[in-house]
């Protein structure tokens, strides 16, 4: 990709190019940069990026770092460019003559569009995939869980247990796949769990399920809310616990659920 | 010459705006009197007759209708004389205070209204900033602190919109084409008042309880909402999407029709096309926001349940019908924007711009495909699954045509005399601005990536990052570039320069910042942070106390140069565009002798004979005022009778 953006530019200013070769320093300095800031993207991400509690986030977290790394060559281009032209041709005073008028070439037009386009498409063909891996048939031992907001506080409701949750916090076994049916009772909630990929809309009078995850790392994750609703949205906070799968089943118990 | 019409100090005072305001609110008053004592208990029915009593009576008041009702009772249309009057001729700064028709003053008002805007939003922000500088509730509960949210986000939005089509597309636009004045100079005083009068209907939010949705006002919980703070909300979109509807109508039909002799469509300005492009967008756009807030208004006033899911109402309506405006419209904020980042380009790097029917190509480009990118608002919504792939694939389309504009931005910077003037840094840095904020709309744009950053604070940094960081940016070149123009002073170029840099650097500062926020999943719209977002929501705050420096030079220049600044000249830059050819201050009639254009305004090749880049005048009427010094010796050599344009 980079090397195409080169050979464009290229053919696309030398018939006007005279004197120092701008065109070849300033490529030169955007190539540099480039590898630099795509090593330093792909160390600093994970020091970035919070943990994720399972393959899903993991896979949602790969792609932004991935998208950054895409996204770098393109923004230094525009920045090695622009700062380029500031320093070098730049002048004190009002000019009196015009600078060179350049026209960009049919080559460099097409060039241009077939690099952007290929870039946009790749990052469409991407995105397809990927949230087309997450579509996965339900398997046989899926835990249930309802979730319903209400202003301002979420009730979740393990069906398969019988049993409701009392407060604020919810285990969940670790290892074993796990759904979440979200409604709502007045108005529109977002439910959302950045650690295990999971953002979902809370629609009064819909059930809408999310994404089947696994959690795989045992921990405490915040759930919040991420849709404004109303006086005490800021508040409207919950947690999950990923537990061993006997802890939670004592857990389910003592929430008055049966195993 | 035309003789001006006289008058006594009565009939300068009324009409005006002080009688459009006083009675309007004898109106508003009376009318939710009259509704309070058939519908007593019903506060959102008396709430909403007192705000369109509100409406009709100021414009009664003011003189909206005297035109409407001269030619209905007495049948004669208004006379030259009358027509001059209403143009504000010989009445001083009175004039901006009135329903006056020149298109110079409608956009002074926009220009000062919008400035008042963004000082308003911006105090807003910094309250937000505030709040969210520490974990927990600190300093507002939680209704002031989501009124402040909405209140920030609708003044900010609405003066997003109106930033440049409004100032500078009222007052440069028609003058950039050759015309004397917009095709319905009516219409134009009428859209300003309307965005006027939504002002009032917008604070009096404050009074009523505020409103609890933030700026998109989400229904159901706009229609659940008990205070009539939310009719307030519903009240100033319709009025200001009346407004945007008629300003636009009225600038597409003046490109259309009263371009001068010569000027082409392959001659026109790119920032005649920019705001051409963004006006019919907002004409696509606009009525479905409109009408959804009638509709909200229905649901709260006369209980239908267009919202609310428990009588058969869908709250994915509302969504959809608010997205419909709600993506089109950044791009109604963006496409003149970045029309006038090439103009400015183009005049500060003494070059023509690169490819000037690829920059416009871009500009339709993007004009056409954000009609239908809508629906990635709604990829977690559980409402559009089957479509989630053509609006993503639409979406991210939309990165061509923006890459095509950088191209032509770029290489029209590449090898020019770059004369580095306030303007310019301003689209400097708005560039640098608009790569982050467009690259971070790839990620939500994508559906994996969204599926972690919807809703979140990522999504807050990524649409500052390029409404403000690019457009409004992109407004201040324009503000700094056409301000010697419109005002015939000349900013201080010093304070400029502090200002953009102040403004920079505290906006890399705060936004990047709530970007590693949104990254570790904090949620959009808190007053109450958590504590695991706490540092960066420290350093944006910190960061924002620069950009609230940079608002207050900003005031401080702008005051300081009307009051005592030195004198601009006409063509205060050096640039090719017909709104430099005319003297400053702009006459009333823009020009005596209407221009015949001959080519694109970009030759700046000192080879090119001046004749062909200074337009060649045509003598026209009326003859009231002497020709520019600056034309005196060029132009003027066309006889060719022009008939003159109705005023």
């Amino acid at each position: 990709m980079s090397d195409e953006h080169i050979e464009r530019n290229t053919d696309g200013i030398r018939p006007v190019r005279q004197e120092p070769r701008h065109l070849r320093r300033a490529v030169i300095i955007w190539a540099l940069l480039s590898i630099i800031g795509i090593v330093a993207v792909i160390f600093l991400a994970p020091m970035v990026l919070p943990v994720a509690a399972d393959d899903v986030d993991a896979t949602a977290n790969g792609t932004l770092v991935f998208f950054t790394v895409l996204a770098v060559p393109v923004a230094l281009f525009v920045f090695v460019f622009l700062g380029y032209s500031v320093r070098v041709f730049r002048v004190k005073e009002q000019p009196t003559d015009g600078g060179t008028p350049l026209q960009p070439t049919p080559a460099l037009q097409i060039g241009w569009l077939g690099v952007t386009g290929l870039l946009c498409l790749f990052l469409v063909i991407w995105g397809l995939f990927a949230s087309y891996q997450q579509t996965v048939a339900a398997p046989s031992n899926t835990l249930v869980i309802q979730v319903t907001g209400q202003q301002w506080l979420w009730n979740f409701n393990y069906p398969q247990y019988s049993a409701s949750t009392q407060g604020q916090t919810i285990e969940l076994p670790v290892n074993r796949p796990v759904v979440f049916e979200v409604s709502s009772k007045d108005v529109l909630h977002g439910f959302s769990i950045r650690a295990l990929g999971i953002r979902v809309d809370a629609n009064p009078g819909q059930i809408t399920s999310t994404t089947i995850v696994t959690p795989s790392r045992i921990g405490h994750y915040d759930v919040a809310c991420v849709e404004l609703c109303g006086l005490y949205h800021s508040y409207m906070w919950s947690a999950v616990d990923v537990v061993s799968g006997s802890a939670f089943n004592s857990w389910i118990v003592s929430q008055g659920g049966h195993l | 010459m035309t003789e001006v019409k006289h008058v006594n100090l009565f009939q300068r005072l009324f009409p005006s705006v002080i009688s459009g305001i006083l009675l309007g609110v004898i109106g508003a008053v009376a009318a939710a009197w009259l509704v309070a004592i058939w519908a007593p208990e019903n506060y959102d029915a008396q709430v909403a007759a007192g705000y369109t009593a509100w409406a009709l009576f100021f414009f009664i008041g003011i003189g909206a209708f005297n035109g409407v009702a001269r030619w209905g009772i007495a049948r004669r249309d208004a006379t030259p004389t009358e027509e001059l009057y209403l143009a504000g001729k010989d009445q001083g700064l009175w004039r901006y205070f009135r329903y006056t028709t020149d298109h110079k003053v409608v956009g002074m008002q926009y220009l000062a209204t919008v400035l008042v805007m963004f000082f308003l939003g911006s105090m807003g922000a910094f309250m937000i900033r505030l709040e969210q500088s520490q974990p927990g509730a600190i300093f507002l509960n939680p209704s002031t602190y989501n009124t402040i949210v909405g209140m920030h986000g609708i003044l900010m939005i609405a003066a997003t919109i109106v930033m440049i089509s409004g100032p500078f597309g009222n007052f440069v636009l028609p003058i950039m084409i050759g015309a004397r004045d917009m095709a319905f100079p009516r219409l134009n005083a009428l859209s300003y008042w309307l965005l006027f009068a939504a002002i009032p209907i917008f604070f009096s939010t404050l009074a009523f309880g505020g409103f609890p949705t933030g700026w998109t006002g989400y229904a159901p919980l706009a229609v659940q909402e008990l205070t009539p703070g939310m009719d307030a909300y519903c009240f100033t979109i319709i009025l200001f999407a009346i407004s945007t509807t008629v300003a636009a109508l009225n600038i597409v039909t003046t490109v259309l029709v009263f371009r001068a002799r010569g000027m082409t469509w392959g001659r026109l300005p790119i920032f005649v096309w920019g705001v051409l492009f963004s006006v019919v967008l907002g004409l696509t756009a606009f009525p479905s926001f409109l009408m959804s807030q009638v509709m909200v208004v229905m649901d709260r006033v006369f209980q239908t349940s267009f919202f609310v899911a428990s009588f058969g109402g869908s709250n994915w309506l509302y969504e959809h019908m608010f997205w419909f405006m709600g993506h089109p419209e950044v791009y109604v904020i963006a496409l003149p924007a970045m029309a006038v980042a090439a103009e400015v380009t183009s005049v500060f790097a003494r070059k023509p711009v690169f490819g000037y029917r690829m920059t416009i190509g871009s500009l339709a480009g993007i004009s056409v495909l954000s009609v239908l990118v809508w629906g990635h608002h709604l990829y977690t919504s559980g409402s559009t699954a089957a479509l989630n792939g053509p609006y993503m694939l639409d979406t991210e389309l939309i990165s061509i045509p923006t890459g095509v504009f950088f191209l032509g931005i770029i290489g029209t910077l590449w090898r020019g005399k770059i004369w580095m003037t306030v303007p310019l840094l301003f689209v400097a840095g708005m560039l640098v601005n608009f790569v982050v904020g467009g690259v971070t709309g790839i990620y939500l744009a994508d559906l994996p990536t969204d599926e972690i950053l919807h809703g979140g604070m990522f999504v807050t940094a990524h649409f500052h990052f390029t409404l403000v960081g690019s457009m409004v940016f992109g407004f201040f070149a324009g503000f700094y570039y056409w301000f010697p123009k419109m005002l015939g002073r000349r900013l201080n170029p010093a304070l400029g320069r502090f200002h953009f840099w102040l403004f920079e650097i505290g906006f890399l500062g705060t936004f990047l910042a709530l970007f590693y926020a949104g990254l570790q999943g904090e949620p959009r719209w808190s007053a109450n942070v958590a504590p695991a977002y706490a540092v960066p929501n420290l350093i944006a705050s910190l960061f924002a106390i620069l950009i609230a420096a940079s608002v207050f030079i900003l005031v401080y220049n702008v005051v300081i140069t009307l009051l005592r600044g030195e004198r601009a000249i006409a063509n205060e830059w050096g640039a090719r565009t017909l709104e430099w050819m005319v003297p400053t201050p702009v006459p009333l009639e823009n020009f005596e002798h209407l221009p015949e254009v001959k080519g694109l305004p970009y030759d700046y090749s000192p080879s090119s004979p001046n004749t062909d880049a200074i337009p060649v005048m045509v003598p026209a009427t009326p003859h009231d005022y002497q020709p520019p010094e600056s034309l005196k010796n060029d132009g003027g050599g066309g006889t060719i009778q022009e008939t003159p344009l109705e005023n």
